[in-house]
């Protein structure tokens, strides 16, 4: 892979609900980004965008929906499904390929008109065995809380960190949905959804649109004076049932060690700066940190509780707020990429971090329990 | 333009009403046909690229999850890549350019459906938005009735020729499709039968629909490395192309259909392909509909426009005409939807490898595939070649 891929501009709307059109979303979204990098939308090379079908939309083919109004009306473009990294990791694929100079990438969900997540999580399960018994995403998330509490003596009040963090990254974010300044013990009053996970240490439903313009080496150098570089991706998919899994060594740790080993990373404790991961339910952010290596496993209680990954830590997690603060299931992944750029670029506002960021981790996941993991590296 | 990129592994299930199989046993059948045809196992694939149609066709939401160990995928990176009608093409662009990429030099790409266990033209009707086209449209006949009709208004096209030159490409492909042991209808009938048959929304009659079909497809994708140390006989990818009308039916031409044209276009200048009538051997056109494989012909450059018709009625696109179109039976006779338009490519890939057995063309070097999707708003490319 001898050729560079650049992330030229990113834009996001807010993730709180409004009655805008979702059409005029889209548009101002995919238009924002063509300004920033002074580009008209003809000049875009090919459009790779984000969504899911139904639950997420109320629309089958959504994509046929928003062609227009997401830049691409006589483009040649592409749709991934139910993680928008996976758009990210297509779009730089049609760079390298030779085919296209620029890239325009969307993950577009509005949030506020359709069911809740575990409605719509439910029907991932199979017809036969798993939909009888109600599994969704919080089911499953709660038994995976319940065998790291059990298997590494993780504590609630080290998982209730999380959401105190998290929660008050996202009073500086402006896109933020839910922001909150809390301490542990009001976290621990939360009230149980399914034990032992709590209300409050699960994601929100939220509005989500976030376009990032792409470019070959070339392209990037002429359309901004700060390209931040794609350096590395990895992803990696478990196995469907449950019960055949190992709940807490799951596909993250393979997904991150591609990623890594393109990225020529090989501590990544001290070679990355900062990482923006999904975490829509707080304990998930702990086992996460394991599994991307940033301490050992079972020690993610800990190595919260050494501050390292605040705000001003030496290694920030989420400064945004995260995926507890605002969840548009399908854009969020890419939301942590450009939450990542914008830390690099120091363009991150009230919410940048006080060290200097040159390299990223952006982190996406879906699936009960996180079936399925991606991780992608951007860098100086 | 990227690095070479080969098709050496097809696998398609046996089409049909698949009540003896499970959901994702019928992708399995695939992925175990595409891999032995390929020569090679599951842990030589780097990466898996899967689609179906949207959820509410499937009766499961993101299916990667519930296909990830009848795809092989456990402990692999996947895509998901969705298009609607389109899903099969957009799968095998998804292949070519992980490969092309240099990400990857083996990817295994799987489209899938088992329609009898869901209802399609239900589905369909939600592509329309809810507020104004949901009222109108009851799933794809409609859209197609009113471009039919649009296209036989258009350049004034005498409405018994327009009948019988539709009549001639169903009962052609309903024929051929005896020869291919993967199809789902074959029977032998008359042009007096599909004239006759049923009226579903003028001018489609039942004979002019194609079935729900329960099917998957699987390819193997390969870097030039890969295909030469594996061997066997590769197709090799020669250009391809999307294109995206506008949502609003009304706001776009569906007869000089720009989508259609310009995708053409774009893989045809990648391919070097100057005169498709001559310099194509076969196509393996999307057809749901027979008056949309005829409007395809003109769109394509297979036929002037309005000409469509002349030429089909003089046999130019019949197995031994000039341009054989769907010789395997097209997406008439059979129709998995996730999996339609990877199946045209699977077809194209057939005869430039010489393996399509009984509905070989004879020489066959150079294919299209061809996927249609949205409410007649999207076209893909692939054209396919027996040489690098």
């Amino acid at each position: 892979m001898g050729q560079k891929v650049g992330i030229v501009e990113v834009a996001q709307l807010a993730g709180a609900e409004t009655s805008d059109n979702y059409l005029y979303q889209v548009y101002r979204v995919c238009k924002e980004v063509l300004d920033k990098a002074g580009i008209r939308r003809e000049d875009v090379g090919t459009v790779v965008s984000a969504t899911s079908d139904v639950f997420h939309g109320g629309l089958s083919c959504a994509n046929a929906y928003y062609w227009d109004a997401g830049a691409a009306f006589l483009k040649n473009g592409t749709r991934q499904d139910g993680e928008s990294l996976l758009a990210f990791q297509y779009a730089v694929m049609r760079i390298l390929s030779g085919h296209y100079d620029t890239a325009l990438v969307v993950g577009l969900c509005k949030g506020s008109e359709n069911p809740d997540t575990d409605s719509i999580t439910h029907y991932m399960t199979d017809p036969f065995y798993q939909r009888q018994i109600g599994l969704n995403e919080t089911v499953a998330a709660a038994l995976q809380m319940r065998e790291y509490l059990d298997r590494f003596g993780i504590t609630e009040d080290q998982c209730a960190r999380v959401v105190v963090k998290n929660l008050g990254n996202a009073l500086r974010n402006p896109y933020a949905h839910v922001r909150r300044k809390l301490d542990v013990d009001e976290v621990m009053k939360s009230p149980y959804v399914m034990t032992p996970l709590k209300e409050i240490e699960c994601a929100p439903k939220s509005e989500g649109l976030v376009a990032v313009l792409l470019a070959n080496e070339k392209k990037a150098k002429q359309l901004t004076k700060k390209p931040v570089w794609f350096k590395g991706f990895g992803s990696s998919m478990d196995t469907f049932f449950l019960g055949d899994r190992d709940l807490l060594k799951g596909q993250i740790t393979n997904a991150a060690q591609r990623a890594y080993i393109m990225a020529g990373i090989k501590n990544p404790r001290k070679e990355i700066d900062l990482a923006e991961i999904t975490e829509p339910y707080a304990f998930q952010e702990l086992l996460w940190y394991e599994g991307l290596g940033f301490c050992d496993p079972g020690g993610g209680g800990k190595f919260i509780e050494s501050g390292a990954t605040e705000r001003n830590g030496d290694m920030p997690v989420n400064p945004s707020g995260g995926v507890l603060a605002t969840n548009p299931y399908v854009s969020r992944g890419l939301i942590r990429l450009a939450e990542v750029v914008l830390q690099i670029r120091g363009a991150a506002g009230e919410r940048q971090v006080e060290r200097k960021v040159k390299t990223g981790l952006c982190h996406g996941t879906h699936g009960f329990a996180g079936q399925f993991h991606a991780v992608a590296i951007v860098g100086l | 333009m990227g690095r070479p990129v080969a098709i050496i592994g097809i696998g398609q299930t046996k089409h049909g009403r698949r009540n003896d199989v499970t959901y994702p046993d019928l992708v399995r059948e695939a992925v175990i046909a595409a891999l032995k045809d390929a020569g090679i196992t599951p842990d030589d694939i780097d990466g898996v690229v899967s689609g179906t149609m949207p959820s509410m066709m499937e009766g499961v939401a993101l299916t990667h999850f519930y296909f990830a160990d009848a795809l092989r995928s456990v402990g692999k990176p996947i895509l998901k890549t969705e298009t609607c009608g389109t899903t099969g093409i957009s799968l095998a662009q998804t292949g070519y350019y992980w490969v092309a990429s240099g990400m990857a030099d083996l990817v295994l790409v799987v489209g899938s459906e088992k329609m009898h266990e869901g209802d399609s033209q239900a589905t369909m009707s939600t592509v329309a938005d809810p507020f104004w086209f949901r009222y109108f449209i009851a799933g794809a006949p409609g859209v197609f009735s009113m471009q039919a009709q649009e296209w036989t208004a258009r350049y004034k096209i005498d409405e018994d020729k327009v009948r019988d030159a539709a009549a001639r490409v169903s009962v052609d492909h309903h024929k051929d499709a005896f020869d291919n042991p993967c199809a789902h209808i074959k029977v032998d009938i008359s042009m007096d039968d599909v004239k006759e048959s049923r009226l579903i929304v003028y001018p489609i009659r039942l004979w002019d629909v194609c079935p729900n079909s329960d099917g998957a497809c699987a390819l193997i994708f390969a870097s030039a490395e890969k295909a030469k140390k594996i061997g066997g006989k590769s197709a090799w990818v020669k250009g391809l192309s999307f294109c995206g009308d506008e949502y609003w039916y009304g706001d776009s031409d569906k007869v000089h259909w720009e989508c259609a044209i310009q995708a053409a276009k774009e893989a045809y200048n990648m391919a070097g392909i100057k005169n498709p009538r001559k310099d194509l051997d076969v196509a393996e056109i999307y057809n749901p509909f027979t008056f949309i494989e005829l409007l395809h012909y003109e769109c394509f450059g297979f036929s002037d426009f309005g000409k469509a018709c002349d030429d089909t009625l003089n046999g130019v696109f019949a197995r031994g005409g000039e341009l054989p179109c769907d010789p395997s039976g097209g997406v008439l006779c059979t129709n998995p939807i996730g999996a339609t338009a990877l199946v045209r490519v699977a077809e194209a890939a057939l005869q430039v490898t010489g393996k399509a057995g009984a509905h070989q063309i004879d020489g066959a070097k150079l294919a299209l595939a061809h996927g249609l999707g949205g409410a007649s708003e999207f076209n893909g490319l692939m054209i396919l070649g027996s040489k690098m």
